[in-house]
């Protein structure tokens, strides 16, 4: 166990140590949204389902900070450890395959929901919004920062360069999350060409419609199926990536 | 008999066509002072790296203190400390001693025991003016030992270490020999790589020569000398790698 905790440690300090570069950025893009939106173009562009455009906004650019850094952190700090084959030191420890995999993961965790927090803080403040189911919206959070935590550890085994990472987060991620409900919701794009078909297609818009829902209080049938669809991609991931560290893939020769 | 500290058997490793590793069997006693010789890509690298589990046996296993090298690899690392050939250091954000301090905790040690383990190996080691640099302000020779020191954080019994002394000038040799000595004289097995003949022949009982990854030769220094009609396991190794490539 203090093996596991001090790998643990090691994921979380790793970022916390760079929070210029880790937590403040995606902190300060996302405030600068809330601003442009919230206090600028806010009055102008009315009523969403009933709450102000930025509100309704809100949920969506939280887990879009919440699904690139939870990705993000394991995907670096895997291929970093990799890279510089200091990976070996937990490679020849006592620890588990699987307690270095859970060990990363959390790291990935944790700065997602480090992100989300101060995201949320800023959003109070700016918008004034509130969280409707909090501990909905607390436990659906979380389980997004899992599960796209265990899609970074994926990345971060597979890629054999810094780049790749990079190229999972603009080709896969962005298109996924910005085409998946952040700015709007299914049925203000009906019958856009083009959107409308991929935003349906695509399981992230479920999961978004279900956190919005979890967040400003609507039908609890949509935060169920983004729940659900969000379990399901994490169990995907977190065992897909728990059978590549236990087979030593990429990390054993 | 006593359980052998180190036992290989049939071990073969080839990376597609190359083969590395060539049906190598050894046993390594316990206690004993063993030298792994070769040159360049021998497959030295490779037999050390199988016994952590770093390398994937393609056939042929393992067993440490009689555990399993593969099935039982989480009790195997608590008894060897490894000092890998390159300088393996996670520097990117731990000064010298928090990276033996998250050393000792990867191997289960509590947080007062792994400080105060970590402030007698920087001790030991010349490093504890050092303590709160990073890696990148260290000397080759500092890098070096700190790379040990982290080997022996959890005070292992069986200790490898592959060619560690490559690049170190002839002071700092001596001391690593002196370290080494001294390991060995608390009753270690250690298990050394090297390509310095010099060094084979002063620190280890007995010796294995790898070529192309096969064991071409076993025996005390003064065994294979003798054996040959040599007067210096240098010669007898030029003769064997020549005949070999012969
Ligand atoms: N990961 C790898 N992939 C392919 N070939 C490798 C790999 N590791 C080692 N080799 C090859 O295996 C042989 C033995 O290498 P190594 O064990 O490092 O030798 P030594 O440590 O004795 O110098 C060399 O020919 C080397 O190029
Ligand atoms: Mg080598």
């Amino acid at each position: 166990m203090i093996g596991f905790l001090t790998l643990s440690k090691r994921e979380v300090v790793r970022f916390l140590k760079d929070a210029i570069d880790t937590i403040a950025p995606p902190t300060i893009s996302v405030i600068l949204f809330l601003l442009i939106f919230g206090v600028g173009l806010g009055s102008r562009l009315g009523d969403v389902h009933g709450v102000p455009y930025i509100q309704f906004m809100t949920p969506g650019l939280l887990l879009l900070a919440i699904v690139r850094n939870a990705f993000l952190n394991p995907a670096y700090s895997l291929f970093q450890s990799r890279w510089y084959g200091n990976i070996a030191d937990f490679l020849v420890s006592p620890l588990s395959a699987e307690q270095i995999a859970l060990a990363v993961l959390l790291g990935g965790v944790a700065r997602g929901m480090i992100v989300g927090a101060l995201v949320l803080a800023a959003a109070w403040l700016v918008t004034g919004v509130s969280v409707a189911q909090p501990t909905w919206a607390l436990g659906y959070a979380l389980a997004v920062a899992v599960a796209f935590a265990g899609l970074g550890c994926i990345v971060g085994l597979w890629t054999r360069g810094w780049e790749g990472v990079g190229a999972i987060d603009t080709f896969v991620l962005d298109p996924l999350v910005m085409l998946g409900g952040v700015f709007y919701s299914l049925d203000m794009v009906r019958g856009v060409p083009i959107i409308e078909p991929l935003s349906a297609l695509n399981p992230f818009t479920y999961i978004t419609e279900g956190f919005r829902a979890a967040m400003l209080g609507g039908a609890e049938a949509h935060v169920l199926i983004g729940l659900v669809l969000t379990l399901a991609l994490g169990t995907i991931c977190i065992g897909a990536a728990l059978v590549l560290f236990r087979v030593g893939y990429h990390l054993k020769a | 008999m006593r359980t052998p500290a180190i036992f290989i058997e049939h071990l073969h490793k080839s990376y597609g066509d190359l083969v590395a590793v060539d049906d190598l069997s050894l046993e390594i006693q316990r206690g004993e002072f063993f030298g792994l010789l070769g040159p360049n890509g021998a497959g030295k690298t490779t037999t050390i790296n199988a016994i952590v589990g770093l390398v994937k046996p393609t056939s042929g296993h393992i067993t440490v203190l009689g555990l399993d090298a593969v099935r039982d690899y989480r009790r195997v690392h608590r008894l060897v400390g490894i000092a890998f050939q390159e300088l393996i250091l996670d520097g990117s954000f731990l000064n010298v001693r928090e990276i033996l301090v998250y050393q000792a905790g990867y191997f289960g040690i509590p947080p007062r025991r792994a400080r105060a383990k970590a402030d007698e190996l920087l001790e030991r080691f010349g490093l504890w003016e050092k303590r709160s640099a990073r890696v990148q302000e260290l000397s080759g020779g500092q890098k070096r030992r700190l790379v040990l020191a982290k080997a022996l954080i959890h005070d292992p019994e069986i200790v490898i270490l592959d060619e560690p002394t490559a690049g170190a000038d002839v002071e700092m040799r001596l001391q690593l020999w002196e370290m080494l000595q001294q390991l060995h004289a608390q009753g270690k097995t250690i298990l050394l790589t090297t390509h310095y003949l010099e060094e084979a022949e002063r620190l280890c009982q007995r010796v294995g020569i790898l070529h192309h990854g096969r064991l071409v030769s076993l025996g005390s220094p003064e065994e294979l000398a003798r054996e040959r009609g040599q007067a210096h396991l240098e010669d007898v190794f030029l003769e064997l790698i020549r005949s070999e490539q012969a």
